[in-house]
């Protein structure tokens, strides 16, 4: 413990020493850019920086890193002397720290995955891989195979994506009409609006893992409150893990998901005039009227953004599938799109194959945010 | 046409009768949501304070017969609770930090400066929102598994120290822009250097922001499961979403263990998550509102 | 103390030009007052000396040396903003000493200044307090507490009492302009009120368009505006225009006539201006007033000891302020004339004074 603890510590030292010589190199070029020795002696310098640091690492290539490193820095140097001029040094350096660690965990990400699904990384290969560095080129052969042959061991990519719109079509329309509703309430309920309010937040203020799991106990078909309740009722018990587990994750999931919407819905209906509803009641128009022709059209520009929110959560959410069905045994009937991806990762150890669902995935989402985006953007300018 | 006294009173009479039943609907209704939504953590009591030999039951009361706190205990003594509560401190304290100083810094940027890139910045940190969690964890994992970090907190803290930084940014940003300008220019006159007035007036001003991004930094990490699932194997380093997840897995005898140990993590977190919602509602719909 | 010279300073941002080779000389211990309606520059110009803004072309220098590239703290100067930009977080003190603090200036140095500049500005018992806990007045009084400390070569001071109430604001100003008795400073004073402007400065410069349209006494730009503009944004009420022309010593426009003082020398086509106070109702006086033409009253407005008169002489509407005891209606007639002595002509295609 003691150890694992300096190990943390000492990668924190680590990373601030990372920061500040990132800093100090880009200080140095921001502010003598146009001494006349920049270019030569900064050309002059990395690559003994380069074979300094590669020495004491014993990294290999010893020659080819020193020349990399003259390279990179003449380009670097160029780039500082004739294209940046010193120029917005400030919010440069302030956001070059972070822009880098994005750029390493998410930006490298994507681009290895591209490499992987082009090459073909399975258990049998990954050890010769983690030794060696090399896996065998396949070209596009695992982009066929996501549509020919199941991420799992049955269920097919079209079953999958079919599965995947509706799962999501069904949650973010109840989260909505459940937010909505409950928004609505608590709108006109002047006496214990706050501890309602308190209350009904609790399924997304608690951690998800406890919510789901605490909330699988309660369809287990033998002491699970759903069947007791059902069970007195004189129903007989219901399988609701094995046989109805879609049904059971779309259930867990609506539970979690209202008070996102309530909370947004709710915030949207406060900051509605009063005055508007004086007006139109005055107009005579009815209780429906006024929801109709008042309150939705007024939430419209609350309420957009929270839906694509929402939709891209549901759509990208393995958390509820994943525990509700991810154990051994576990059945592949509720799985979607993206809990397919994750099992088959690392369920079934097909890493090429699912870098390539990885990709396909990431496809379909890009299109339907483009669309979405020209489909909103159309009816959004009435309100602009 | 009502006309009378009496009739005008009658007709008053029955508009109030109407709103108290509407009222009461309203107030049934919502208790009945409340109850809806407090139902697991009421369970969770309830199956955590079972005696030892009545775990297993049907019963459905809220203290159960002969109640007690043995769960509680035997989570403690039978479990590594207190490790993997431990485990989950070091990795989420590390990476809210790491994300929280990031934040500071580029949310500053991104607030008061105009430079080739700015408006673009913004939007793609939005667009990383988009990026499917699932498909960045393969490519992450495999390089945690060649740095040699497989089974570590570093790998944890690798994994999760960008996760939350997108946001925090967003965040820090909407802040920075109602502070008034005026008074970073008073600082440059007084004598502090551009970052000096960062560091010296914005920075202390902001912290109601940065309690708040560090708060969801926190609470991100240490509800985070399927990365821990995927990077550590050894249950010495276990964080407790994966000790509690085992515990409730196969045996039933263990779920009073299971509740025990769910219900003293949930506790503290609804406490922040309370304490931190209003701020964190508005973060997150600005990023939608704004973009 | 030092001067301040602007060498032709011009602003531009991509296309828009805010600022046009403006040249400006202030002396040591001057009180400069820049003056002009919104968006005429000034304070970008205020803001240029103090660093803030990046000059695009020119010169600025303080005491004789060009300040251009040298950041706001190395310029030595001093600033109050419009709403006050007191730390929040810091007490009165705190915020009086920050700039000392960061020069590193010893304790008791610090101390006495602090103390000091409080018992002029009387916020002695305001010391421990945070700007949250203080009036818009008290506030202003930190604001200059904490330029006054510094010791600076310049106050620049960027309409500081803009956010103040009526009464609060003759309070202020007398206060600044027994500060700049008391201290000597040279200050640099950015306002759109002309009454700050008239009372405060020893010398004003009158901008509008990028373009710095008089330097002067208060009193010059009054008496002797050097063109229209001037004319017409100095002095409340404002001054009436008449276009017409002049010939032979003759003015001569469609609603009136009359023969200017010898010695003119003007001709062709002029605007004539005259303040509402030299405008004459029901007097003659043959030489000192124009010859006299008959003018309708619309409306009648009593300011207390003076009265205004909103005539019409022929299709010309005109303002006259004459004294209360005035005795007239609306709809009556009067017979309206002009002081000589009080008429400005201006160009009409360039607008400048002329004579």
């Amino acid at each position: 413990m003691i150890s694992s603890l300096l190990q943390v510590l000492e990668f924190v030292a680590f990373l601030a020493a990372a920061v500040a010589i990132l800093e100090l190199y880009l200080h140095v070029h921001f502010s003598y850019f146009d001494h006349p020795w920049f270019v030569s002696a900064t050309v002059a310098v990395a690559p003994v920086l380069a074979a300094v640091s590669g020495h004491s690492l014993s990294v290999g290539h010893l020659p080819s890193l020193v020349l990399a490193a003259a390279g990179i820095q003449l380009v670097s140097a160029l780039v500082f002397r004739y294209v940046v001029r010193g120029k917005h040094s400030l919010p440069i350096m302030l956001l070059a720290p972070g822009f880098i660690g994005l750029g390493m965990l998410i930006a490298y990400p994507l681009a290895f995955e591209v490499y992987l699904a082009l090459h073909d990384l399975k258990l049998t290969t990954i050890m010769a891989w983690s030794r060696t560095g090399h896996i065998p080129f396949v070209g596009f052969k695992h982009f066929t195979n996501v549509f020919t042959s199941s991420p799992l061991s049955s269920v097919t990519f079209g079953w999958l994506f079919g599965r995947t719109i509706w799962w999501t079509f069904i949650n973010v329309f109840f989260h909505v009409t459940g937010g909505f509703i409950l928004a609505l309430l608590l709108n006109n309920c002047h006496r214990f609006r706050g501890l309602y309010r308190t209350f009904l937040v609790i399924p997304w203020a608690m951690p998800q893992v406890v919510a789901i799991l605490a909330l699988r106990g309660e369809f287990q078909s033998q002491y699970g409150f759903i069947n007791i309740m059902l069970g007195r009722l004189g129903v007989a018990p219901v399988q609701w893990l094995t046989q109805h587990s879609l049904l059971t994750c779309t259930i867990i999931n609506v539970w979690l998901g209202i008070p996102f919407m309530m909370v947004i819905i709710l915030g949207g209906l406060q900051s509605i005039s009063k005055h508007y509803y004086d007006a139109a009641a005055i107009d005579g128009a009815s209780a429906w009227q006024q929801l109709r022709h008042i309150t939705l059209p007024l939430l419209r520009p609350v309420l957009g953004p929270a839906v694509t929110l929402g939709a891209v959560w549901t759509f990208n959410n393995i958390n509820v599938i994943y525990l509700v069905t991810g154990q051994a045994g576990g059945t592949e009937d509720a799985d979607i799109l993206v809990s397919a991806l994750y099992k088959a990762a690392f369920t079934f150890y097909r890493y090429s194959y699912s870098a390539a669902l990885a990709i396909v995935i990431f496809l379909i989402l890009f299109i339907f945010s483009i669309l979405w985006l020209k489909f909103s953007k159309g009816s959004e300018s009435v309100y602009g | 046409m009502v006309e009378t006294p009496q009739e005008v009173a009658a007709v008053l009479a029955a508009h109030h009768r109407r709103q108290a039943v509407q009222a009461v609907l309203i107030h049934a209704a919502l208790i009945g949501a409340c109850l809806i939504c407090l139902y697991p953590l009421l369970r969770m009591i309830s199956v955590s304070l079972r005696p030892g030999d009545r775990l297993i039951s049907t019963d459905l009361a809220l203290i159960p017969a002969g109640a007690s706190a043995s769960s509680y205990l035997r989570v403690f003594k039978e479990t590594e609770f207190l490790l993997w509560l431990w485990n989950s401190l070091v990795i989420t304290c590390v990476t809210s930090f790491i994300g929280v100083s990031l934040a500071a810094t580029g949310g500053y940027a991104f607030s008061r400066f105009k430079f080739p890139g700015n408006k673009l910045g913004l939007t793609l940190l939005l667009g990383t929102q988009m990026i499917p969690a699932g498909m960045l964890l393969l490519p992450l994992f495999l390089m945690i598994m060649r740095l040699g970090l497989i089974n570590t907190y570093l790998g944890m803290i690798v994994a999760y120290s960008v996760t939350s930084l997108p946001f925090s940014i967003w965040i820090l940003k909407g802040y920075y822009d109602t502070i008034p300008r005026s008074l970073e220019e008073a600082a440059l006159v007084d004598g502090t250097s551009r970052f000096g007035a960062f560091y010296r007036i914005v920075l202390p001003l902001s912290t109601p922001a940065l309690s708040i991004a560090f708060l969801f930094n926190f609470t991100q990490a240490w509800n985070e499961y399927l990365v821990a699932r995927v990077v550590l194997c050894d249950a010495q380093r276990y964080t407790w979403t994966l000790g509690l997840f085992e515990l409730q897995g196969q045996y039933l005898t263990q779920w009073g263990m299971f509740a025990a140990g769910s219900f003293m993590v949930t506790v503290p977190v609804l406490l922040i998550f309370l304490y931190s919602s209003k701020w964190l509602i508005s973060g997150l719909t600005l990023g939608g509102v704004k973009g | 103390m030092a001067s301040v010279t602007l060498r032709r300073i011009s602003k531009r941002y991509q296309e828009a030009t805010v600022l046009r080779e403006v040249s400006l000389d202030i002396a040591d211990r001057e009180f400069m007052i820049l003056v002009g309606p919104s968006g005429c520059g000034k304070s970008t110009l205020l803001r240029m000396i103090a660093g803030l803004e990046e000059v695009t072309e020119g010169d600025i220098l303080i005491d004789g040396k060009v300040v251009n590239h040298l950041a706001p703290r190395d310029r030595e100067i001093a600033m109050v903003f419009q709403d006050y930009a007191l730390y929040p977080h810091m007490t009165v003190e705190e915020n009086m000493s920050f700039g000392l603090r960061l020069r590193g200036l010893a304790k008791a140095e610090i101390d006495r200044r602090v103390d000091e500049a409080a018992a002029v500005l009387q916020i002695k018992d305001l010391l421990k307090r945070t700007p949250r806990q203080l009036s818009g007045g008290q506030r202003q009084r930190v604001a200059i507490g904490r330029a006054i400390v510094r010791k600076p070569k310049a106050f620049l001071f960027d309409e500081p009492l803009s956010n103040l109430d009526a009464k609060l604001r003759e309070e202020m100003r007398i206060e600044i302009a027994k500060l700049h008795q008391r201290l000597g400073a040279t200050i640099i004073y950015v306002t759109h009120d002309q009454v700050e402007a008239m009372t405060l400065g020893s010398r004003m410069a009158v901008m509008n368009g990028g373009i710095i349209q008089q330097v002067g006494t208060p009193a010059e730009a009054f008496f002797r505006p050097a063109n229209h503009f001037v004319a017409g944004f100095i002095g409340s009420p404002t001054m009436n225009f008449i276009d017409g022309a002049v010939a032979g010593g003759m003015f001569k426009s469609p609603d009136m006539g009359f023969k200017l003082p010898g010695g003119t020398r003007a001709s062709g086509p002029v605007i004539l201006g005259i303040r509402p106070e030299g405008v004459c109702v029901n007097k003659t006086d043959g030489s000192s007033l124009s010859e006299p033409v008959p003018a309708a009253i619309e409306v009648v407005e009593l300011l207390g000891y003076k009265r205004n008169l909103y005539l019409k002489a022929g299709e010309k509407r005109l303002l006259a302020t004459v004294d209360a005891s005035f005795d007239g209606k609306p709809g009556d007639t009067v017979s309206m004339s002009l002081q000589l002595a009080g008429i400005h002509l201006f160009d009409q295609e360039t607008k400048g004074r002329i004579g």
